[in-house]
């Protein structure tokens, strides 16, 4: 490590002070990229966080270091880690029923909050350069992220009059490498003549023209129908 | 010759060696290696579902790496700046504390991630296990594990893309199945069960879910195993489908 922090390593009014303008500054930086985002959790949130974590970090060192009180000097700080994990948790919404939504937040907050450690602790080095690596991973990786193609499932639904036609469907869609990972079938009873209706999860392995898919199944024989849903 | 290859041997041991130590240069090699090894975990998350993606497994490895890395500071600072309060007044310090709550909060923010939905069905469990797993890979890295991480990141791709598809294939091959119906009236469940066990499949569970307030309609699970000479999964499905008493009929695979 550099030397020539030593004298920075030691808690005085100075360094305390340094240390949690220091936080509120990476703090501020790593938060105003979700804050652009409109995101929940904006920049003040994650100041609040980075400046608390180095708190709780710097008193646990102080008991130690200037009280020469019996205690770990870690013990304060660790606690932080698992209790941002419960923020955390807090921020993830599950909205309609299966889709997860602030995970990226929570997971942000609480690097940011190991970042707030590292600063409380007096390891500048390790604090600029995470907030350096989270930065890279907010911003390019994000960008790259996008560009990455996505296979999300789709659900199909399916009109037949048929019954063998299911079949005929379900291995035209293996055959082209994709899996169905849900079934649901209904039938019609209304109608004079039989006609049932079953809605497909598919999950393809690889990007696929959905359209010319639908077009497809279509010519399959006793399919009367079927459309995205 | 010979001694030109035994001195770059030295060179790469000294090196290896080098990054084990604690100094800037292995600081950022470690923190780096744990944001590849997230990031790696994450590529193949980030292509299935966009909830968990790339980002959250590289932030959260990066985090754990620095926890250790926290701790390895104060560790060093105890034996060498504040060497004197050590020496007079007891110590109790732990190298790990820091690491070990990691497991701890990424485990409650990747329950979150877990949905019971409708149907007794749970999902976002592998996306938990696979925060899990960026975590611990980020530790490992942070204490300059480099033995334990090259390989791990290769098993973790290995579960969780080669194993994926196979899974899916097996189950589909199961004769084991399970399947939510819904029907018309409390007294048709009999003739369901007769319809698949006419089929030659044994039932072994049937539960009857309440009657929801907001459901007019009875409904039940029923876990069955299919005869050997007849397994065809949809074909077992549109049968039961085809009953006038059905409303509708859903299979569970996760």
């Amino acid at each position: 490590m550099f030397k020539i922090l030593d004298p920075l390593r030691d808690i005085t009014f100075f360094t305390v002070l340094l240390r949690l303008i220091l936080a509120v500054i990476l703090g501020a930086v790593i938060g105003i990229e979700r804050s652009y985002k409109n995101r929940p959790a904006g920049f003040r949130t994650h100041i609040l966080v980075c400046v608390g974590a180095s708190i709780a970090c710097m008193t646990g060192i102080y008991m130690y270091v200037n009280l020469h009180l019996p205690t770990d000097i870690s013990r304060l700080g660790a606690q932080v880690v698992s209790g941002l994990g419960f923020i955390g948790g807090g921020t993830i919404i599950i909205t309609n029923g299966t889709k997860i939504k602030g995970l990226t937040t929570a997971a942000g907050l609480w690097a940011c909050g190991i970042i707030g450690i590292a600063i409380g602790a007096g390891f500048y080095e390790g604090g600029l350069i995470a907030t350096v690596l989270v930065l890279v991973s907010e911003t390019l990786f994000s960008y790259l992220g996008s560009k990455i193609p996505h296979n999300e499932k789709f659900k199909l639904l399916l009109i037949y009059t048929e019954k063998p036609a299911l079949n005929d469907v379900m291995r035209f869609l293996k055959n082209k490498r994709m899996s169905i990972s849900n079934l649901e079938i209904t039938g019609k009873r209304d109608s004079t003549q039989s006609q049932y209706s079953a809605i497909l999860t598919v999950r393809p392995r690889q990007k696929t023209d959905r359209d010319s898919l639908i077009g497809n199944i279509n010519e399959i024989k006793g399919v009367v129908g079927v459309k995205l849903v | 010759m010979n001694l030109y290859v035994l001195k770059e041997q030295a060179m790469i041991g000294d090196l290896w060696q080098y990054l084990k130590e604690f100094n800037i240069a292995s600081v950022v090699i470690r923190l780096l290696l744990a944001m590849t090894s997230g990031a790696i975990v994450g590529y193949g998350r980030e292509k299935k579902e966009r909830n968990a993606g790339l980002r959250t497994y590289m932030l959260i490895s990066i985090g754990a790496a620095l926890t250790v890395l926290i701790s390895l500071f104060e560790n060093e600072m105890l034996s060498d700046r504040w060497l004197s309060i050590t020496q007079s007044y007891s110590l109790k310090f732990d190298s790990a504390r820091f690491s070990a709550q990691v497991l701890a909060g990424i485990g409650f923010l990747a329950a979150g991630t877990i949905v019971a939905s409708a149907h007794q069905q749970v999902s976002g469990l592998t996306s938990a296990i696979g925060l899990f797993a960026a975590a611990v890979l980020g530790i490992a890295s942070g204490a300059a594990f480099y033995e334990c991480v090259i390989p791990a990141v290769i098993i973790v791709i290995f579960c969780m893309e080669v194993l994926q598809p196979l899974e899916v294939a097996f189950k589909r091959r199961l004769r084991n199945i399970t399947v939510t119906v819904k029907y018309l009236d409390k007294n048709d469940i009999d003739t369901i069960k007769k319809t698949i066990e006419d089929q030659g499949a044994v039932i072994y569970d049937v539960s009857l879910e309440g009657e929801d307030p907001n459901d007019r309609y009875p409904s039940a699970i029923v876990c069955m195993k299919m005869s050997r000479d007849k397994s065809s999964h949809s074909e077992m499905l549109s049968s039961i489908a085809e009953l006038p008493c059905v409303l509708s009929l859903h299979e569970l695979i996760s």
